[in-house]
């Protein structure tokens, strides 16, 4: 592996990477018309390993660490921003089970995952909790032979395809609603009850349906302790999440602004646009200013927290989930705002309609809703109180 | 720990119910939450006339009463958790 940032998917990697790249521009007018889930591309991503990607060596994967995972994101978001989304989402639960599962759990997922047989869905939203991560309102039931699962839910990003699922629930013997656990059932443990319709603004192809989940599973299948997955969320989860989606984000709105300078330079480009004008230069220079400080932001995060668990410090640092945290918000907002400029730019016609090459609207509905996805307000009120856990300001 | 402060910190935990309060009992498990921590950690620093370090200021700390207890006899003049209690030393 390169290990350099900002170079690239890693060398051996690049043909796999681009594979499905290429897939996933070819299906995604269709797959974003018909809010249908991309399983051919899911089905690439299998066969090329990439599911894989943050599976170490060990167990068969190809052991990626967080640089070829915001590569790879950034490179599939340029082609579509819902396959971008399924890929980090699945590499974010596969880096749970990684750091959190004990022995025996991670020895009998990994491997599968590796083997491309694994995509896992995560299973965290809930009726009635606002949003709200960190609480369950569902309880885990102890049996003599397990843990009863019965689990509503009312988004769960490709959950009528995935394999296996990560699911909070309140800990069996749970004093508050903060006392949640994190287990994975196999789809084979479950009965899976899907219902309503999936008919969004954008992200349509991430096909996040309601499912109701319900079965029974073996005790080694909680991920950490009961009780601990703050652990999870505040070391894993919150930091593979926000460099996650910021790379499906910035991968959007970097390919939107690479197709519309394309346009620009061709021939017939130049017969409709004026390069000579002063506000679509001030327009694409905002545009690409906006990029660069979502990308610096990103790498300079990857970079801290890669830093931060190899010097085995405490990730739950308020300076270090501000810094997360900040990326996430100023991700959502940056990227959404470089195709609104792009739009300006190029106006109407290559801005608005469906079908221009620029695939401008598309990009901006699924940028759409990068601020929702996990509410920007909600993030505000989280670095509002660790920024008064860091009275002298120190930066990570 | 002091009279003084497992009787701060009782308020926080709504859960603890009749249970006794111990070094090692788990906080956010008995109901403290982000916000309360914040609070929490103000009316400590208030009571005793101290300032939690920035450094301190770690899940960790906030993990359980005894761990909170040790951070803050940090500051009153180095006494740890199984030393006298540091009331006095303000």
């Amino acid at each position: 592996m390169s290990g350099v940032t900002g170079q690239g998917p890693r060398t051996d990697l690049l043909a796999a990477v681009e594979q499905v790249r290429a897939l996933a521009a070819k299906h995604a007018e269709e797959t974003d018309e018909a809010a249908r889930f991309p399983v051919a591309v899911l089905d690439e991503l299998r066969t090329t390993g990439l599911l894989g990607l943050l599976v170490p060596a060990e167990y068969g994967g190809l052991g990626g660490g967080l640089d070829e995972l915001l590569d790879i994101t950034m490179e599939l978001g340029r082609a579509d921003m819902s396959v971008a989304m399924i890929f980090s989402m699945h590499c974010q639960q596969v880096a749970g089970v990684v750091h959190h599962a004990g022995p025996r759990l991670a020895g009998e997922l990994l491997p599968l995952v590796a083997a491309g047989r694994m995509y896992l869905a995560s299973v965290t939203t809930e009726a009635g909790k606002g949003g709200h991560l960190l609480t369950a309102t569902a309880g885990l039931t102890a049996e003599d032979d397990g843990l009863d699962i019965d689990r509503f839910a009312p988004i769960v990003t490709g959950g009528e395809y995935a394999d296996g699922f990560l699911i909070t629930m309140r800990s069996p013997e749970a004093r508050s609603a903060g006392d949640v656990s994190l287990v994975y059932a196999h789809r084979d443990q479950l009965t899976i009850t899907p219902s309503g319709d999936w008919n969004p603004l954008g992200m349509r192809a991430s096909h996040s349906t309601a499912l109701r989940l319900t079965g029974r599973i073996p005790e080694h299948q909680v991920v950490g302790e009961h009780g601990q997955f703050r652990t999870v969320v505040l070391n894993t989860f919150g930091p593979l999440a926000h460099l996650g989606w910021a790379a499906s984000w910035l991968g959007t709105a970097s390919g939107a602004l690479s197709r519309v300078l394309r346009l620009l330079r061709s021939p017939d480009g130049r017969k409709g646009a004026n390069l000579d004008s002063e506000l679509l230069m001030t327009r694409l220079s905002r545009s690409r200013q906006r990029l660069e400080t979502v990308h610096a932001l990103m790498r300079h995060t990857a970079e801290v927290v890669t830093r931060v668990r190899a010097e085995g410090d405490d990730l739950s640092r308020p300076r270090y989930q501000m810094l997360i945290n900040s990326l996430k918000i100023t991700a959502s907002e940056e990227c959404h705002r470089a195709v609104e400029d792009l739009i300006d730019a190029v106006g109407l016609r290559h801005g608005y309609l469906k079908g221009s090459p620029t695939g401008l609207e598309r990009a901006l509905r699924d940028l759409r809703s990068a601020a929702l996805n996990y509410s920007n307000d909600r993030l505000h009120l989280a670095d509002g109180k660790l920024a008064l856990l860091d009275a002298e300001v120190r930066f990570a | 720990m002091d009279a003084r402060f497992t009787e701060l910190l009782t308020p926080y935990l709504p859960y603890l119910g009749d249970r006794e309060l111990t070094a090692d009992t788990p906080l956010r498990e008995y109901g403290l939450d982000s916000m309360q921590a914040i609070e929490l950690m103000l009316s400590v620093e208030d009571t005793y006339g101290v300032e939690l370090p920035d450094e301190q200021l770690t899940e960790e700390t906030f993990s359980t009463a005894g761990k909170l207890w040790d951070a803050l006899s940090g500051q009153l003049g180095g006494q740890g958790s199984d030393t006298a209690p540091a009331a006095d030393a303000v």
